[in-house]
């Protein structure tokens, strides 16, 4: 691609990106400020006979809920500009610190989800599309299909069920054995402390891959192309990996990418269930205690998140896909 | 369990695709030096006394001035004398002079007077707004300046965990450093902290050295419980009948109580300034109230819906040192609800089970928080109890915030409360401001009850207010218990429920609180080993 090209590409983007970060914000602060939950009534929680209206004030002034949610938003959005995300409610210090902390632990959560469903469920797709109505297809159809519709904090529970408690090969909470430091612990406790989680998400994750693969695969091993190789005499295995991947491979790469927001959503839930330390509990407490500056630095957060893995496709796609660079090149 | 299948684990790391040594993985047991705790306790805004840490249970890192002993009586601490002026409104307190922060600071006066003057403005969770100011003439003494006299203020002298000036900052809540019986190592957000024993600590010294506290989800820690990887676990006394291995329960009483909250004025139309309306033109008949009282069969409700952990609650500070012993009354009394009724007009005319006056049924809706099983099992129980003597309770759940903000002056409302101060009681019962949210709720008005709850905050020694906190309850005349208006209907005080360690004696707990896990570890300094 021409260099010129590559900025243009590049200025699209960041003025969507822009757009899309004002709408979410605006959006979002709207969504938030409409909730019904008094954040200082969470705050205070069992201490409610203990605060007097007075106290509330004092707090809702250090937290600036004392003016008119207008004038919160500018105040809000002005900081943001200037890169100041503000101070998060509950923790009491400031939101950037907040998801920096806990965004590393989940990090390796779904950068390991994220990897093992889309290799497994590439994999499953195009062993399932290749012959299709065979056993094989059924067997992976009928597991892809179930796990579509089965929520993720179930599969966790029910790994947790077995594997940690009935026959207790892995652990059943935490990021790492309690009692110890993070640096005391070795790369192997933190894999094995990773692993149930990781598998609950990807377990889940391979559903969606795998069908849409298999649906594009099936798409192209009926298509005249794959006909005429076989009329040459190539076998199934050499019509797969030659002709039929590549054409595969593009809705797995729309939906791997895509999915980064799925994943972020599947690890709240896997977080729950595991007690995993990550970004995924933290969006939890922030809703249900109504900590508006932390639970908007998570949105915007996740959106510029979902935003790059996006656009991330539409670059891998122009160098699997020939047609695309020529339609990029004109 | 636990060791059964090695060569398994072996299996399912191949099966999973990981290979690696199994011996880098086994979690670290904890020996006598170190236990692990799952009972809550993580503050999700750090471990600073200034913004509200500690006043629920102990503080840990931080010590106070007085504290309450395991029979609640109030001693000293840091403190070695305390006195208050004639006026009540001026509290002189000395404080010994060995005591260092564990980083080896000295802890003087003027650290007493930073921590209780940057509290008054700090916008947390303590309400020091009656502090005028706090001052140290010198290294030893403190002087309170209080705006009104208020007995109740000693509360925070045994809440407020001191910390030291110059290192009070930003940072402090997730680094505290105080001079309590522990000092704190590390804490990873969402997962666990660990903490030592202060050898600084001025008072007894913690013989467990090490403590680790596991912040995981319930179901999380009853199953690292079992698997013999927790010493103490706090639980839901649902969970409590059950065996874990190794483990033995403990089960602390506690003020931790729920009753039934009557609006008491009737409804003419009235709201509050925020536009929530008010009163209720059955419960505001004390006939009704009484009898509603006198028909519940409270040990029932133990039995049944706290599964035996817990006992009856017949006011809101059972048991405390300023309980009232005549409140008390026989309950599961059917006939005498009956009587009461009858005696105020309320009779079932038309037949049809419920009783009615002046052509009004005896029904009300009793509200409870929809998310709290234990409070709907209340709600449920006792509107069957009442059936019995003809009053319609309809069990309603709701969110508390729309019990907060549409529903709370004009219906029956199951709450929940348990202090360790009596100010809980005057906030309940003293005659409230035109917007009351929790704080008397159901607009009781008695002003003989103002006049003692008034006396006692006026009290020279806290010893002093305790009558006049028991007439408030009842007089021999009147007073907010059963005999007098029956204001509310207290019906439980919860037991908090433990599992612990065979080989762990935690000595006598305290009376607890509203909110079970932490205050387990007031007396933690006391805790020991019993096994090699």
């Amino acid at each position: 691609m021409p260099q010129s090209l590559f900025l243009k590409f590049l200025l699209q983007k960041s003025i969507k990106l822009l757009v899309l970060l004002g709408a979410v914000a605006l959006l979002s602060f709207f969504l938030v400020s409409r909730s019904p939950i008094d954040p200082i009534d969470a705050y205070v929680g069992a201490a409610i006979l203990k605060i007097s209206p007075e106290q509330r004030e004092v707090i809702a002034d250090r937290w600036g809920l004392d003016k008119p949610p207008a004038e919160r938003f500018f105040c809000w959005a002005g900081r943001l500009v200037r890169g100041d995300f503000g101070i998060s409610t509950i923790y009491n210090e400031p939101v950037l610190s907040v998801i920096g902390k806990r965004f590393i632990t989940s990090f390796w959560l779904m950068l390991l989800a994220w990897s093992f469903s889309g290799v497994l469920g590439f994999l499953l797709g195009i062993a399932a599309g290749a012959q299709e109505e065979s056993l094989l297809d059924r067997v992976i159809r009928l597991y892809a299909f179930t796990m579509a519709s089965t929520p993720t904090f179930w599969v966790g529970m029910v790994l947790l069920t077995i594997f940690s408690i009935e026959l207790d090969w892995t652990p059943i909470c935490c990021a790492w054995p309690p009692g110890m430091s993070a640096e005391e612990t070795c790369f192997w406790q933190r894999l094995h402390h990773l692993l149930l989680p990781a598998l609950t998400l990807s377990l889940i994750g391979v559903a969606q891959i795998t069908l849409h693969t298999r649906g594009k695969m099936i798409e192209a091993m009926n298509s005249e192309y794959v006909i005429f190789a076989r009329a040459q005499g190539d076998s199934t295995l050499g019509i797969v990996f030659r002709h039929a991947v590549r054409n595969a491979a593009l809705p797995a790469i729309t939906l791997q990418f895509a999915s980064l927001g799925e994943l972020f959503g599947g690890a709240v839930l896997a977080e729950q269930v595991f007690s995993y330390p990550g970004l995924g509990k933290t969006t939890v407490e922030a809703g249900i205690r109504g900590d508006v500056p932390l639970l908007l630095g998570i949105v915007i957060f996740s959106a510029i998140f979902v935003f790059f893995g996006n656009t991330l496709a539409d670059i891998i796609y122009k160098y699997i896909d020939p047609r695309m660079r020529r339609m990029a090149g004109t | 369990m636990k060791r059964k299948a090695h060569y398994l684990k072996h299996f399912t790391i191949a099966l999973l695709g990981s290979a690696f040594i199994m011996g880098s993985m086994e979690t670290v047991y904890a020996d006598k030096e170190s236990i692990i705790l799952a009972i809550g306790g993580e503050n999700p805004e750090g471990y600073d006394p200034i913004l509200g840490w500690g006043s629920y249970g102990n503080p840990l890192f931080q010590s106070t001035l007085l504290k309450r002993d395991a029979d609640l009586k109030i001693v000293p601490d840091l403190a070695v004398d305390w006195s208050l002026s004639e006026d009540s409104l001026i509290w002189t307190v000395k404080i010994r002079a060995d005591v260092a922060f564990s980083d080896g600071s000295p802890l003087t006066a003027e650290d007493v007077a930073f921590t209780f003057n940057t509290a008054a403005s700090a916008g947390g969770l303590l309400d020091l707004s009656n502090l005028q100011k706090a001052e140290a003439p010198d290294d030893e003494t403190i002087i309170f300046t209080l705006k009104t006299p208020d007995i109740t203020f000693m509360q925070h002298f045994i809440s407020l965990g001191i910390v030291p000036e110059k290192l009070y900052g930003p940072g402090y809540a997730r680094n505290p450093i105080g001079s309590g019986p522990y000092k704190f190592v590390r804490w990873d957000e969402g997962q666990q902290m660990i903490v030592e024993a202060n050898d600084r600590y001025y008072g007894d010294k913690a013989k467990i050295k090490k403590l680790v506290f596991l912040f995981s989800e319930e179901n999380a820690a009853l199953a690292a419980a079992r698997a013999g990887e927790v010493d103490v676990l706090g639980i839901p006394s649902s969970f409590a009948n059950q065996d874990i291995a190794g483990m033995k329960l403990h089960v602390v009483k506690s003020v931790d109580n729920r009753g039934l909250m009557f609006p008491l004025v009737p409804n003419t139309g009235k709201k509050t300034p925020d536009g929530l309306a008010i009163g209720n033109d059955v419960t505001s008949d004390p006939a009704i109230r009484k009898a509603v009282n006198y028909a519940i069969n409270r040990q029932a409700l133990v039995d049944g819906v706290l599964d035996g952990y817990g006992r009856p609650a017949y006011g809101v500070v059972d048991d405390m040192p300023w309980d009232n012993n005549k409140i008390r009354f026989h309950d599961n009394d059917p006939a005498k609800a009956i009587e009461i009724l009858e005696k105020a007009g309320w009779v079932d005319a038309n037949g049809d089970g419920i009783v009615e006056k002046n052509g009004r049924d005896a029904e009300f809706v009793i509200l409870y928080n929809s998310k709290d099983i234990l409070r709907q099992g209340l709600a449920l129980t006792v509107s069957e109890m009442l059936k019995r003597v003809g009053i319609k309770a309809i069990p309603q759940g709701e969110s508390w915030d729309r019990i907060k903000k549409e529903l709370t002056h004009l219906h029956v409302v199951v709450y929940g409360f348990g202090d360790h101060s009596p100010l809980e009681m005057y906030k309940l019962y003293h005659t409230s401001g035109p917007e009351p949210l929790y704080w008397n709720a159901g607009f009781y008005s008695n002003p003989v009850v103002d006049g003692y709850l008034d006396q006692a905050l006026l009290a020279k020694t806290f010893e002093d207010s305790i009558p006049y906190w028991q007439k408030a309850q009842w007089d021999g005349e009147t007073g907010f218990a059963v005999s007098g208006d029956a204001a509310w209907a207290w019906l439980v005080n919860l037991d908090h429920t433990y599992f612990i360690n065979k080989c762990l004696d935690v000595g006598q707990s305290q009376m607890e609180p509203h909110g079970h896990g932490w205050p387990i570890t007031a007396n933690i300094n006391q805790w020991q080993w019993t096994c090699n």
